[in-house]
This record gives C-alpha cells, structure tokens and sequence, in this order.
C-alpha cells in the first residue's frame, strides 16, 4: 500500500473513532431513545462480514475452507471458549483442510 | 441527605485500590495482548507495513473496528470502504461515551480525552463495578489504560513476529478473519432482536455483494441493523 492511502486508513479511522468516544461529554441531553437505536448495528455489521468473506471474487457465496473455520469458531464460541482459541482454531482448521485437500 | 449516605454506603467499590483493579483485570489484560498480537500478524499479512498497524492499535484502540477494516483492505476493498466499515462498527462507542461521560472526572477536555480509554471490555467492568446508570469512573480508566497499553504492546508483538510467519495463506491466516467475526458476534446474539439484526444484516450483504463494489453491502447491513433497532 501507497504511504498516503495508509495514513488515510489509519488516521482516517482513528479520528472517526475519537470522536464517536469523545462526544459523549458534550451531549449530556441526547435522549436513550436516539442512543438505543445503535444496537442492532453491530450484529448486523459483523454477521454481513462473515457473510462477505464466504463469497468468492464476485461477490457470490462459495463454500471452501473458509467456510469450516467458521463453524468450528461458532461451535467453540457457543461452548464459551476463549476469542483467541476461536480464532486460532478456525485458521488452523483451513490451513489442515487446505494441506489435505488438494 | 438519603441519597448522600446510599451513595457513601454503596460506593465501595469505588474505593477499592487500583492495585486490585487491575488484578481482577489481567486476565482480560492477557487476553487483549494476544488479540493485539493476533491484529498484527493478520494486518501484515494484509500488506500493511508493521510501523502502521501499531500506529492504528494507538489510534484507534478499538478490535473489531481495526481487524474489519484490515479484512477489506485484504478482500482487495479501498481505503474509504474499510474506514467506514471500522466507523460504523464503533457507532456503539458514541452510545457508551454517552454513558460514560458523566462518571469520567475533570472538565470536558479531559473526560473526551478519558473517554478514549473505554472498549467493550474496560465498560463491562466499569458497569459492574458502579451504580445503577452511572459506572464506576476510576475502574474505566484504570482497566482502559490497562488495556490500551496491552494492546498496543501485543500489536507491536505480532507486527514483529508476523513476517516471519511465511505465507499467510498456508496458515489459514485469511480464514482467521471470518472465524473471527463469527466469535466476535456469537456473545451478541443474546436475544431474537440481535439474532434478526445479524440475520437481516447478513441477507443484505450477500444480495447486494454480486452487484455493489467493496462496501456498498456493509453499509447496507449497517442500515438494516440500524432500521430494526427500534
């Protein structure tokens, strides 16, 4: 990546981020209601990703390796597992399918 | 006078020494240094140089906001959709400051600043540790400031260690991200409101996925969220 596009991406979400932190002291009269309606944002948004990155090149679901670390992070997280033995089990399962399946 | 004495009886624990708040934090300290690690692998291995991914963890100090943006930058997706997708993911951090912002101490420079410091997990603890609609001000900084320097400590780990993974692929580094997202998501499907959003937020992206480039189906997951948060 080119210098300017990383600092764009960097400093880019860094002050987006502070100042959704920071607006909190500034707002004391912002109503739950108005809040309360952030909820649903991050399901969505993180179940869109896992959509995302089963599809192939073009946009269509395509099952592979990908798919299996899914379901074994799923499956360890519903048993409450820690995040990281989720993450690294789900990579291992595609890198041990990856290195079986031809 | 009566809600003078309660909150002198019931604020113990906002006298408990910091020492022992940040005991009772470590582990959730070690978890976030690993996951700091993990961030700095996964962003190398993404083509971003090590120096950048650390300079995001001081940044931005926000984990499923920088590993989204990091996983549509390694799907081949442009700067403007992986900042936003990371954006949105922290909308909730403006209904916590929100929440926050009146046990924070100091002047409202100070509290925007301290506001940084809280995560998902600092304000889980800061919650639990305070009263009924207003969390404990003392344990959101000292486990945020905790965690923030874990954090960044693991991110630096990872983005030296990283390189010398060998191709990321072979590793199943690129399946760490979906599996990721799916453990960051299971704890929040408590309820059919969360499992509808999750469900609604994931149609949207894969019907608009095949017509829409990099980022036009997260934000349109983001809005079917938002519209069913009523």
């Amino acid at each position: 990546m080119a210098l300017p596009l990383i600092l764009a991406l960097v400093l880019g979400l860094g002050a987006l981020t502070f100042v959704l932190r920071g607006m909190g002291p500034f707002l004391t009269t912002v109503p739950v209601v108005i809040t309360s309606r952030t909820v649903g944002l991050a399901p969505a948004l993180l179940a869109a990703l896992v959509a995302i990155e089963l599809t192939n090149a073009r946009g269509v679901l395509h099952p592979d390796a990908r798919l299996a670390a899914v379901i074994v992070a799923g499956g360890l997280a519903a048993l409450r597992a820690p995040l990281l033995l989720c993450v690294v089990a789900g990579a291992m399962t595609a890198a041990i399918l990856r290195a079986v399946v031809p | 006078m009566a809600t003078v004495r309660h909150r002198a009886v019931s604020d113990n624990s906002a006298m408990r020494p910091v020492r022992t708040i940040l005991l009772s934090a470590a582990p959730i300290a070690l978890a976030v240094g690993f996951f700091g690690a993990s961030f700095g692998v996964l962003a190398v291995a993404a083509g971003l140089p090590g120096w950048a991914a650390v300079l995001m963890s001081v940044v931005v100090f926000a984990g499923s906001a920088q590993f989204a943006a990091i996983g549509v930058i390694a799907a081949g997706g442009s700067v403007l959709p992986a900042v936003l997708t990371g954006a949105l993911l922290n909308v909730r951090y403006f209904a916590t400051g929100i929440a926050v912002a009146r046990a924070l101490p100091g002047g409202r420079l100070r509290r925007t600043l301290l506001a940084q410091l809280v995560v998902d997990e600092s304000f889980v603890l800061g919650v639990a540790a305070g009263e009924p609609g207003r969390p404990d001000g003392r344990t959101l900084v000292a486990v945020g400031a905790l965690l923030y320097l874990t954090w960044v400590a693991g991110t630096t780990a990872g983005a030296l260690i990283g390189p010398a993974l060998g191709d990321p692929r072979r590793l199943g580094v690129d399946a760490a991200f979906p599996a990721l997202f799916t453990a960051l998501l299971w704890p929040m499907l408590r309820g059919h409101h969360a499992v509808r959003c999750a469900l609604a937020g994931a149609a949207v992206a894969l019907l608009l996925a095949p017509f829409t480039p990099p980022g036009v189906p997260l934000a349109g997951a983001a809005l079917a969220g938002l519209w069913l948060s009523r």
